[in-house]
């Protein structure tokens, strides 16, 4: 009995050191937390891209035509974000800039500019005013906002990604309430459109008005947007978003243009406007299981799209273009489709009607921080499609790795189909300091 | 011989039945003031670690005002830095400066990865979310939380609470049917000045994360009043200058 006592002794001992060393002392110092007057931060991402091209889709012709590439392209891509404020009573100056690099099969370029750049006044909790260039990101929406009035479009292919502003100036008042209405505020939003101020944004020599009113009343997101002035014709929009339970979010959109304009071509080749009224809209909703697995599902009507007729026509006309070039060298008609697509025929999600829908499947098999998503986006109109497959890593701090690629499908004269990718396989490392 | 059985199964009765001399709500209560004043700020740090070792941290400032209004911004790492959550009762709200609008948020997903979920991290008063369905005293009261409603992250809380400092000791986080999803013990009680004295760090386990573990460390609670309108989508993106 002595002995099993002495044996009990002994390993009581052996496991205190062991316990006490369990017992991790945990520190935080607040000189940790000190807020300095100025900030600065950067962001570095590296993006290798493998394509796989379609040779003999519409949109490679038309890229290609004078340059023929081989079966797979590859681009280098980075990316160098540097932002810094600097802060004082009620007043602080904010800049980010943005340059992009790239090294593809057209050589090396390299593009720099300020995202944002503007100085603020905050004189109380319930006023802000903003003035230079700034993003607003109006919308409840994942994939696409049409009431986004005065932000560059989105690239559905990458919502979260970073966006360039517009020069303006903007405030913020806000007013709390007891209620079913608990929130309002109000951002009215002064936009300069002249020489070298936001003039690709639409016509010239215009300042044009914006405004957004939010209410959050009965639990709801509801906005209420509006822009006029003459740079592009006058919009008005409404966006809500709602959890119905609290796993379960359901969001959307509308926005109505007056005389909207878009160029099209018929049948022959020749192009023409089109003018008229237009309602575009998203709905949406948000949901996650037990089991962490966010599904996102965006319908899309865009009212300014072209229809299946239309894109047909402008596939055409590149098509026929491509030949004149091959039989005789003219590229009269692959000119005039170049410039058809930059006003809008080649622009991401140009027709009628969208479905989108992610899975985002957080920490699958336990492993923390890893991230699987699988996002596929249709064109109901001509049931071409895209899928995109992505890995998300982020377990060192602030490094970011994401492996994902892009499968498209689509039959010739379809949306996807012409364009002038098969595939494309993407690695995008990130770091943050 | 009736009288005295009733005697008996009136002594088993009063023996086996849940204590009422204490009141469980306005223990309940007090857990929640002793724990912070009411409207307060505070910095805490967020450590992830992994059964290999590793470690994640995240460092959030956190304001706080009246029964259901918490805002909090990420400080740092750089990765994560400007992202602010935004509650409002059961409306809650991630906003990322990148993608610029805020988005709505469950109670059930976690900004930050590992073990603590938002609703950890946007935390309101017990009493606020839960009912108290029963108190046994021994050396530590133990109070049975049921949530007021569904929307509640967690259905059943069982918490041990220090009968003199009237502060938990340890929380277990249940399902419905009463499965543990995760503990949270309470350490190292630390005077923060003002009159505030309260665990400075709250460890968590899960037996849904074997092997890994969850820290939230205080520091800086002090007692601040805010006007409302700083708990609001349009000031979400501005909580910096509340520091």
């Amino acid at each position: 009995m002595k002995s099993l006592g002495c044996i009990f002794l002994i390993l009581s001992l052996l496991m205190t050191p062991l316990s006490l060393l369990a017992e991790e002392e945990y520190t935080f110092d607040l000189s940790e937390t000190e807020k300095k007057p100025y900030h600065f931060a950067g962001y570095i991402e590296a993006k290798p891209l493998l394509f796989g091209l379609d040779r003999d889709s519409a949109l490679y012709k038309l890229r290609y035509f004078d340059n023929p590439q081989g079966q797979t392209q590859l681009e280098g891509n980075g990316r160098v974000q540097l932002e810094g404020s600097f802060e004082k009573n009620i007043f602080r100056v904010y800049a980010k800039t943005n340059t992009d690099l790239q090294s593809s099969y057209s050589g090396e370029s390299e593009r720099s500019t300020f995202y944002e750049i503007y100085a603020s006044a905050k004189p109380t909790t319930s006023w802000k005013f903003d003035v230079g260039k700034k993003t607003m990101k109006w919308g409840k929406g994942y994939a696409w906002n049409p009431v986004a009035f005065i932000d560059r479009p989105k690239d559905p292919d990458d919502p979260e990604q970073a966006m360039e502003g517009y020069v303006l100036a903007t405030a913020d008042y806000i007013k709390s309430f007891d209620g079913p209405l608990t929130t309002f505020s109000f951002t009215p939003v002064l936009f300069p459109v002249y020489d070298h101020i936001n003039d690709s944004f639409g016509n010239n020599y215009n300042l044009n008005l914006a405004g957004r009113f939010y209410f959050l009343l009965y639990d709801t997101d509801i906005d209420l947007l509006f822009m006029t002035g003459g740079s592009k014709p006058d919009r008005y929009g409404m966006d809500f978003s709602r959890n119905i339970t609290t796993n379960f979010e359901v969001h959307g959109e509308i926005a109505y243009f007056r005389n909207s304009r878009k160029n099209v071509v018929d049948a022959t080749g020749n192009r023409y406007t089109v003018e008229g009224e237009s309602v575009s809209s998203v709905i949406g909703i948000r949901h996650l299981t037990s089991f962490d697995l966010t599904t996102i599902i965006e319908y899309y009507h865009n009212g300014l799209g072209f229809s299946g007729d239309e894109m047909k026509n402008y596939y055409g006309l590149i098509n026929r273009g491509y030949d004149s070039y091959k039989s005789t060298g003219n590229t009269n008609t692959l000119i005039q489709a170049q410039q058809l697509a930059e006003s809008g025929y080649v622009r991401a999600n140009s027709m009628k009607n969208y479905l989108y829908a992610r899975f985002s499947q957080k920490e699958p098999l336990d492993i923390l921080y890893l991230t699987t998503s699988l996002t596929g986006m249709m064109n109901i109109d001509d049931q071409s499609w895209s899928l995109t497959p992505e890995l998300l890593y982020t377990g060192f701090t602030n490094w970011e790795f994401r492996l994902r690629s892009g499968i498209i499908v689509g039959r010739r004269n379809s949306e996807f189909g012409e364009k002038q990718n098969d595939y494309r396989i993407e690695l995008r490392i990130g770091y943050y300091f | 011989m009736i009288k005295k059985i009733l005697l008996i199964c009136l002594l088993i009765v009063s023996m086996s039945s849940p204590v009422f001399a204490v009141d469980g709500k306005a223990l309940l209560e007090q857990v929640d003031r002793n724990l912070s004043p009411e409207s307060y700020e505070s910095y805490r740090k967020l450590i992830n670690i992994e059964p290999s070792g590793a470690k994640k941290e995240f460092t959030l400032f956190t304001v706080k005002k009246g029964v259901d209004k918490v805002a909090s911004l990420f400080i740092a790492p750089a990765s994560e830095k400007g992202r602010s959550t935004l509650r409002l009762g059961d409306n809650m709200w991630l906003n990322i400066p990148n993608v610029g609008k805020p988005i709505r948020i469950t109670s059930l997903q976690s900004v930050v990865g590992g073990v603590f979920n938002n609703a950890d991290i946007m935390q309101l008063d017990y009493a606020v979310e839960y009912d108290v369905e029963k108190i046994e005293e021994g050396a530590e009261y133990l109070l049975y939380l049921k949530a007021k409603t569904k929307s509640v992250a967690y259905d059943r809380l069982k918490i041990w609470v220090n009968k003199d400092k009237k502060l938990p000791t340890r929380i277990e986080c249940l399902t419905e049917a009463n499965m543990l999803i995760k503990t949270l013990y309470f350490k190292d009680t630390k005077d923060f000045g003002g009159g505030i004295v309260r665990p400075a760090v709250i460890e968590t386990d899960s037996p849904l994360y074997k092997g890994y573990k969850s820290v939230i460390i205080m520091a800086g609670v002090k007692k601040r009043t805010f006007k409302d309108e700083v708990f609001t989508l349009t000031f979400l993106p501005n909580l910096e200058s509340l520091r």
